[in-house]
């Protein structure tokens, strides 16, 4: 069931309570954990707070905590089971679910009261009728019961029967048109910065959270632009009016400021250099053609038409001239639409803190992301890279720590990504390309999680697009295959692009891949609540790949 | 020289860690304590040749001040001795720590012993007979609640009011203060600012 009232229906249930928080590792649920826990916080409502990533780790953390506990928020996790069955709750026990991930499993829709759903459905998503998927069996199986006594096929038994086969037909098929696609709303951190608006206690430093939260969504580029656009325009009446009521009664100049401007687009820019920041920008590279040795002379063309000496783009980009540094946005706007760089300027947000230098919402997002997936040669756990990524937002020493991670992981991406067009990997299978981290280079450790996994394949596959010949390239999408950071060995992860034409970011792969390993029999761990990745044993991966070419095609 | 004895004692002191207590220097306090004893005869004998002799003033009057200043060293060895083991008292509650214990001499743990009960008695006493815990909250807390990291797979953790929370590595909780102060000391769990 949606929750209409937010406050009434869900924060005046849990307070006075204990509550178990269930965070997704993701940076939107980071985000709107953090949130959370700033309200708790302030109304003393106890809670227990772990982090989950795959199916059984939720399973087995509200096996261990369902004894104590009363109601359960689950952010960003959960939202495309059948909670009730798949978590065997018993009767007592609310849950609060905030997920981003499409399609919610229709028993949590129409879930009477158990499971409450915090947010509202867009207005471009549809949910079958109840009617169309839920029917009141009883009657007609004890009608059933009755006619067996009796042993005696009337007509209107079969009739019944015929009927019912049908309606089961028109559902399945209604249920898979409806979970065809996998898909994400808007981010629950938004979601949550909005409650504590309605409760009066925003402030600045939850509102960022909010913005970081949007900014990584832009990263991954998960939602149509329109969309997050929108959204960054909601948050800025927000920034305006904190900023309003902080600031009128004081002359000193403000400690803590949020601003939406013009910014440039390009990874970690103020944290790099200008040069190595335009390499490993993924719009930057794939429309310059930067892995090439034309593109790079391209993009000292580009540097020299600004006006900027290379002396100045080679070092650190706080070490540049001050006038160069103020002016970079206008003079890459002037000269974008020539290089085919439109959208390398765009509104964004920013944040100055006291007396820290100017740090930009994607800064936050890339180091907190990067954090969430260190490389596996560090060796660090879920649970603790989890930790590093949420204490980053807070701007500590953290914060310079996961700049430097987020640094290397994206050199990392973008030499995976040279290396796949270097060595003609992105191999057309027919209806998807599809590319293979190979086992043992010191690059798969990279390649750990989901979320850096979907980075590689969209850079793959813009760079893939912007060299190929082919017209079709743009309509095909991309699937990804990467040894599993704990067995390589064994298992590999698989994780499925959709194609760049596509500008509605619905992934189809979610169900493919599902529909490919049950009819296949492959050994396959469908655990990540992103649909679009599974774990698959290596031994599997030609039979499991077959049965993809022949499902799409 | 005069004096020396007693005066590394006060350095020995200064130079250990704050907060700690070193060994109980036998040795030195006896050795000071025999000088004090025989600037004390020297003087003696020399008030008694007083008449004959005047110039046996100035030697008695160095004597004497050798004298008081090794008696105000020994006291404030002692002194800073027992302030450290009272602060201990506060902080480690009314059972040293065995490293600790054999440090001390038996008139400190005589004290200590003493000191300890009327301590006790005292937060006794307080609250309406009730008894107030008076080393928990020796600054007072800005939360009644606080933020803590479990560092370490715990297992089932009792609140006062019989709720009880499962305490599992990596997990963020918000719980009443004065529970978990003394996991925090433990190591169990970390306080989170």
């Amino acid at each position: 069931m949606f929750v209409t009232n937010i406050i009434k229906e869900f924060y005046d249930c849990i307070s006075g309570k204990r509550v178990l928080v269930l965070v997704h590792s993701d940076l939107d649920a980071i985000c709107s954990g953090k949130i959370l826990q700033a309200l708790f916080r302030a109304d003393h409502i106890l809670y227990t707070l772990c982090p989950v990533l795959t199916l059984s780790d939720l399973l087995t953390a509200v096996k261990s905590h369902k004894e104590q506990i009363s109601s359960i928020i689950l952010i960003n996790c959960g939202g495309t089971l059948d909670l009730v069955e798949f978590l065997e709750l018993p009767p007592h026990i609310k849950v609060f679910l905030a997920d981003t991930h499409r399609p919610l499993h229709v028993c949590n829709i129409y879930s009477d009261d158990q499971i409450r759903i915090l947010g509202q459905l867009d207005d471009d998503e549809e949910v079958p009728a109840f009617g169309d998927v839920f029917r009141d069996d009883e009657t007609s199986e004890s009608e059933e019961e009755d006619e067996d006594g009796v042993s005696r096929i009337s007509e209107s038994r079969l009739e019944k029967q015929r009927e019912r086969r049908l309606w089961e037909q028109k559902r399945n098929k209604l249920l898979f048109d409806y979970s065809q696609f996998s898909y994400f709303a808007g981010s629950t951190a938004t979601l949550m910065f909005e409650l504590a608006w309605k409760l009066s206690k925003d402030t600045s430093d939850l509102l960022w959270l909010a913005i970081v939260s949007l900014s990584g969504e832009q990263l991954c580029s998960i939602r149509e632009q329109h969309k997050l656009a929108l959204c960054a325009a909601d948050l800025n009446t927000h920034v305006a009016r904190l900023h309003h009521t902080n600031h009128t009664d004081t002359t000193e100049p403000a400690a803590d400021t949020i601003t939406f401007q013009k910014d440039v687009q390009l990874s970690l820019y103020r944290h790099w250099s200008l040069v190595e920041s335009m390499r490993h920008s993924p719009l930057t590279a794939t429309s310059l053609k930067l892995w090439t040795h034309k593109g790079e002379k391209k993009m000292f063309e580009l540097l020299a038409e600004l006006g900027l000496p290379l002396t100045e783009c080679r070092q650190l980009f706080c070490g540049m001239d001050v006038k160069l540094r103020s002016e970079l946005p206008t003079l890459l706007e002037g000269k974008a639409d020539k290089y085919g760089l439109g959208g390398l300027v765009t509104p964004s947000f920013s944040r100055s803190h006291v007396f820290h230098s100017r740090c930009s919402a994607s800064d936050f997002a890339h180091a907190a992301l990067a954090l969430l997936e260190p490389p596996s040669t560090d060796g660090l756990s879920m649970s603790h890279a989890f930790l590093d990524a949420s204490d980053c937002l807070n701007g500590s020493t953290v914060f310079a720590k996961g700049i430097a991670s987020a640094r290397k992981q994206l050199e990392a991406v973008y030499r995976q990504m040279q290396t796949f067009l270097d060595m003609n990997q992105v191999i057309s299978a027919g209806p998807f390309l599809y590319a293979t981290v190979l086992q043992g280079s010191p690059l798969a450790a990279f390649m750990s999680g989901p979320h850096v996994l979907g980075a590689l394949g969209r850079f793959t596959l813009g760079a893939h697009v912007s060299a190929s010949r082919n017209k079709k390239a743009r309509s095909l999408p991309l699937v990804l295959t990467t040894p599993d950071s704990s067995q390589p060995q064994d298992w590999c992860l698989v994780c499925g692009i959709p194609p760049l034409a596509d500008t509605s970011h619905r992934n189809f792969f979610g169900k493919a891949f599902e529909q490919a390993v049950s009819k296949t029999q492959s050994r396959a761990q469908l655990e990540f609540f992103d649909s679009h990745v599974i774990r698959l044993h290596v031994e599997d991966r030609s039979k499991f790949f077959d049965a993809l070419i022949s499902l799409l095609s | 020289m005069l004096g020396d004895k007693a005066f590394s004692l006060i350095q020995e002191l200064d130079r250990s860690q704050h907060g700690t207590l070193p060994p109980f220097n036998e040795d030195a306090v006896r050795q000071a304590l025999e000088e004090i004893d025989s600037l004390f005869q020297q003087n003696v004998a020399d008030i008694n040749h007083l008449a004959e002799d005047d110039a046996l003033v100035a030697g008695i009057h160095l004597r004497h001040a050798a004298l008081e200043r090794n008696k105000r060293c020994l006291l404030a060895y002692l002194y800073n001795r027992l302030e450290r083991l009272r602060t201990m008292r506060w902080q480690l509650g009314s059972v040293l720590p065995s490293d600790v214990r054999t440090n001390l001499c038996e008139p400190e743990l005589e004290w200590f012993a003493q000191y300890s009960s009327t301590v006790a008695r005292y937060m006794r006493s307080l609250g309406d007979g009730q008894g107030l815990d008076l080393t928990v909250d020796l600054k007072p807390p800005k939360n009644l609640y606080i933020e803590v990291r479990c560092l370490q797979d715990y297992g089932e953790f009792e609140l006062e009011e019989g709720e009880v929370v499962l305490l599992s590595k990596d997990s963020t909780h918000f719980l009443p203060m004065e529970h978990c102060q003394h996991l925090i000391r433990q190591g169990v769990l970390q306080h989170v600012k």
